[in-house]
This record gives C-alpha cells, structure tokens and sequence, in this order.
C-alpha cells in the first residue's frame, strides 16, 4: 500500500517535472544537443568546417577558458553593453519626460526622433566611423544610439499616460511644479520606464554584437567573426550560444522580473 | 494682412488647426538642421570629408546611376545603373524574404500552437532562436553559404521565420478554448477550427509579429549586407565608407531610412490598426 502510493506520487512528481517551465527548458536544451550532435557526426559532411558537435564546441570553449580570452571578451561585452544602456537610458529618461510634460515641445521634435529612430544603429554605423574611426568610441556612440530611443518614446508615452485628475489634484492641494514631477509624473510613468529599459537594453544587446563585428573590437561579437575568418566554426557556435544564454538569463531573470515588480508596485493607477 | 488672415483661416479650416500645428512644428527641426547643414558648407566649420554638403549628396545620386541608359534599364537592373540596383536587391530581399518567411512562420506557428504541449516544448526554443539575433547568425552564414545573396536572405529568413512563428504560437494559444469547443461541437472538423477560430484570433498577434519582423528584419539585412553580401544599400554605404565618399554614405543611410519609414507608416501600421479593429476584439469568455 505504503509502496504503490510512493510510486504514484513518484509518477506524478516527473509528470510535474515534465511540464514544468525548468523542467521543459532542460528536457529541451537535451533534445536540441543530441539532435545538433546527431547532425553533426552522422549527417553533415565535414562537420569541423560546417557544423563541429557540441563536444568540440565544449572543447574550444575550455581551450579558450584556459588562455583567458573567453572571460575577456565576456567582460568587454557586458561592460560595453551595460556602460552604453545606462548612459542611454539616463540620457533618454529626461528628453522623454520633457516631451512628455510639453506638447509643443513634443511636437517639434517628435518627427524628428522618429525620423533618426528608423535610421537604425547598424545603418549609421558607416557614418560614425568616418568620424571617429574603427575605436571604441564607434561602438559605444552606435550603442548610445540605439538604446536611446525606445525609452524616450516609452517615457514619452508614459508621462502622457498619467490621467490629467491626478495632476490637478495635486495642483489644487498647491504642489509646485517640480512637486508634480516628481511626486505624480515621475512615479505614474515608472511601469514605462521598466518597458522601455527592456526594450533598449534588447535593442543595445543587438547593436554591441553588431558594432563589435564590425568595428573590430574585441569581444563577443568580434570573436564569432573572426572565428568565420579563421575558419573556426566551433567558436562561432561559441559564441552564438553565449550570446544566446547571456540574453534569456539578461532578459527573463533580470529585466522581466524588475518590469514586473515595477508595474506591481507603481503601475495600480486608478483610472 | 488680411488677405494672408483670410489665407491662413482658410489654410486651417482645411487641414485641421491641430494637424497643422503639428505638421509646420514639426518641421522646424528639420529645416534649422538643413538651414545649419547648408551654413556648414558655406563657412566649412567641419571638414566636408565628416559632413558632406547637400548638393554633393544630390550629385551622388546622379553620378552613382551616371551610366545607365534610362528607366527601363534600371528597372531591368542593367548593370551600370548602381544606385538602383542595390535600393532594388535591398527590397527585393525583403519582399522575397517575406513572401517566404511570413506564410511559413503562420503554418508552423498555428501548428505549434494548436497542441498545447508542444507549444510549451517549443516556446523556449523560439525565445532562444529570437535572443540569438539575426546579426549574431551572420558568421555561421558565411561560412555555410559564403558571402553572397543567399547569406543575406538566409539572415533575413531566419528573423522573419522566428519572429512571425513565435507571435503566432502565442496568439493561437491565447485563443480561448470555449470558442474552439464551440466549433467542435457544432461539428466542425481540426481544419474549420484552424480556419475560423485560430487564425482569426491569432490575426492581431501575426501583424504585430509582421511589423516587428519587417522592422528587426531591415535592421538585420542592413548589418548583413555590410558584413556579408555582394549587393544591396548596406553594402554599399559601407563600401563608401571604407572608400570614403562620405558624401555616399549620407545618401545611403537616408535612403535606408526612407524606405523603411515608408513601408512602416504607410503599410504596415495602417494593417495593424485595421486587422486590430477588425479582429482585435476577439470575445473573451469570463
């Protein structure tokens, strides 16, 4: 009886494994590997210029550890892009609240930002390096720019979200207009500003990779390109599935956490 | 003065006192930055090396298609006619792209997301193919199919495909499941479901996906261009660039703009409101 009930509930626990969301994400990351190792070993013809198994790839990886290139590509990368998002996303914060607060303001210069948002960071990359060359300063002005936009626009349209009674309230009760600002705006357009945070660290995460492949500077980006050129496949699969994990770890278990606590704790304006 | 009163009174009751507002405040900016860019030229206070003069860019135009013999030919993609050529290899790409990417990413999309199972197997899949950018497949590409037009359409593909599938299975899956016993009951068979809930209810999902993609899609047909195609405008601004006709580049990079801005605002924005109006209110069972 005891045993038959321990099974059950055995069963039921890898049943409750299976669907679960950890569960699934590793049930999966095991399919995928056998599938790319069963490819690469069984059907592809040279498997070490075309597609090298998971096993190589782990082995250029240590390779890689051992000189300390990897970690120092990481580090240029993750620092390039959380140095470029927050300077974006201090710069763009205050230009979003401005045009928020003002609609002639806004009027102005809205085509404007919408205009040079369109022309995206890969496409004016081109121009920034006839000023300042192949430098870091190219990469993080790329960076800079394309993080820049989607918070101001979320800012923007968060600012402009706040219902107007709100405003008027603490007008009437005889707050300044800083007070507004800070006290009914700034909080009212938080759930905004955690979107837009996401959106351009995403939008950022892209453009570093971009900028360091081709302003040839060292990190992640560079690395996966210079693998093409040195003929050495494995670490561009290395460097695709860094690029890959480091974004689902970035994204799911830092900014959607932050976003979601920020909309529960700011985002319950009544209408 | 009061003909000018009367002209502008006119003039507003026209077009709408807002939307003018909007239009000539709007414009502001853009004419002080021509009106300085002009000046620039003029008093030479930057190097016209870092910014070219607007009359050269407008040259640019006519000396990159200087060669070709007329209309026709450019639209034939005649050789000698560079300026055309690349805007058409560009746009082509994302139309074929599209026409390829769009129809496939629905069909896998609804059946993905039709078993509920195997959408949940597959979302991680989609969130990982979606993190690992277009731009981040670019040197996996070029290995596999050399630098080319098939590296810059595969990139391409690859960005719509995951996108538009992804925004699909999660459109199917927020379809309520009353609507589809619904049909079922009244004997409908696996392909009416399909037909009259699913993709329907999946509608606003797929354009939003559609828009996203054709925006992520540009972006990364431009870097792809510029690393690994023989064709197209990011190749050649990036080939002006590394030749430094700057004056080139300028034309190139509007012209990016442009076209993307274009097809945004005037096609794919008014689909999304629409399909969002028409079938955006799906009824939702309490």
């Amino acid at each position: 009886m005891m045993n038959d009930r321990s099974s059950v509930s055995r069963t039921h626990k890898l049943k409750k494994f299976v669907t679960d969301g950890a569960g699934r994400l590793i049930i999966f990351m095991t399919c995928a590997v056998l599938l790319w190792a069963f490819f690469s070993v069984f059907i592809i013809e040279r498997p070490d210029r075309y597609l090298p198994s998971p096993l190589a790839v782990i082995l250029s990886s240590a390779d890689m550890i051992y000189k300390g290139s990897l970690l120092s590509y990481y580090s240029d990368t993750l620092t390039r892009l959380i140095f470029g998002g927050v300077v974006g996303i201090l710069i763009g914060i205050p230009i979003g609240l401005m045009l928020g607060l003002n609609r002639t303001i806004a009027d102005m210069f809205y085509p404007l930002m919408n205009f040079f948002q369109s022309v995206s960071g890969i496409a004016i990359f081109p121009v920034v390096v006839i000023w300042f060359g192949n430098s870091d300063t190219t990469v993080m002005i790329v960076i800079l720019y394309t993080s820049f936009f989607p918070i101001a626009f979320n800012v923007l349209s968060g600012v402009r979200a706040v219902p107007v009674r709100y405003i008027q309230a603490a007008r009437t009760l005889g707050a300044s207009r800083l007070q507004i600002v800070r006290d009914v705006l700034l909080p009212g357009a938080m759930p905004s500003v955690a979107v837009g945070t996401r959106l351009s660290v995403g939008f950022a995460w892209r453009a570093v990779i971009a900028g360091e492949m081709l302003a040839g500077r060292p990190g992640l980006g560079n690395m996966i390109f210079s693998g093409q050129e040195l003929d050495n496949t494995a670490m561009i699969l290395l460097g695709m599935v860094m690029i890959g994990i480091t974004w689902i770890i970035l994204d799911h278990y830092l900014l959607r956490p932050l976003e979601a606590d920020t909309i529960e704790r700011w985002g319950l304006v009544q209408r | 003065m009061k003909m000018v009163n009367d002209f502008s009174i006119a003039l507003q009751k026209k077009f709408g006192r807002q939307r003018l507002r909007k239009l000539i405040l709007g414009s502001i900016p853009f004419v002080v930055i021509i009106f300085v860019w002009e000046l620039n030229t003029h008093y030479v206070w930057l190097d016209p090396f870092e910014i070219p003069s607007i009359a050269a860019m407008w040259e640019a135009i006519f000396w990159l298609q200087s060669d070709c013999p007329d209309f026709m030919a450019a639209m034939q993609g005649h050789n000698d006619c560079n300026l055309s050529n690349n805007i058409m290899s560009s746009v082509g790409r994302v139309i074929l792209a599209a026409f390829v990417g769009i129809p496939l990413g629905i069909a896998f999309g609804i059946l993905a997301g039709v078993n509920r199972t195997l959408s949940g197997y597959l979302e991680p899949v989609g969130i990982f193919m979606n993190s690992v950018s277009g731009i981040a497949w670019i040197p996996l590409a070029i290995v596999w199919f050399g630098v080319g037009w098939e590296t810059t359409l595969f990139i391409m593909l690859n960005t719509i495909f995951w996108l538009i599938f992804f925004n699909t299975m999660m459109g199917v899956r927020a379809v309520p499941k009353v609507l589809v016993q619904g049909v079922q009951t009244l004997g409908g068979s696996r392909l009416d479901t399909v037909k009259s809930v699913f993709l329907p209810g999946a509608m606003p999902s797929i354009i939003t996906g559609m828009r996203m993609s054709l925006g992520f899609g540009w972006r990364a047909l431009i870097a792809a261009e510029m690393i690994g195609g023989d064709s197209g405008l990011g190749f050649m601004i990036f080939v002006s660039a590394s030749e430094f006709k700057s004056e080139e580049v300028f034309l190139g990079v509007i012209l990016i703009s442009i076209i993307y801005l274009i097809s945004d605002r005037w096609l794919l924005v008014p689909l999304e409101k629409w399909t969002i109006e028409r079938w955006g209110l799906v009824w939702k069972p309490t």
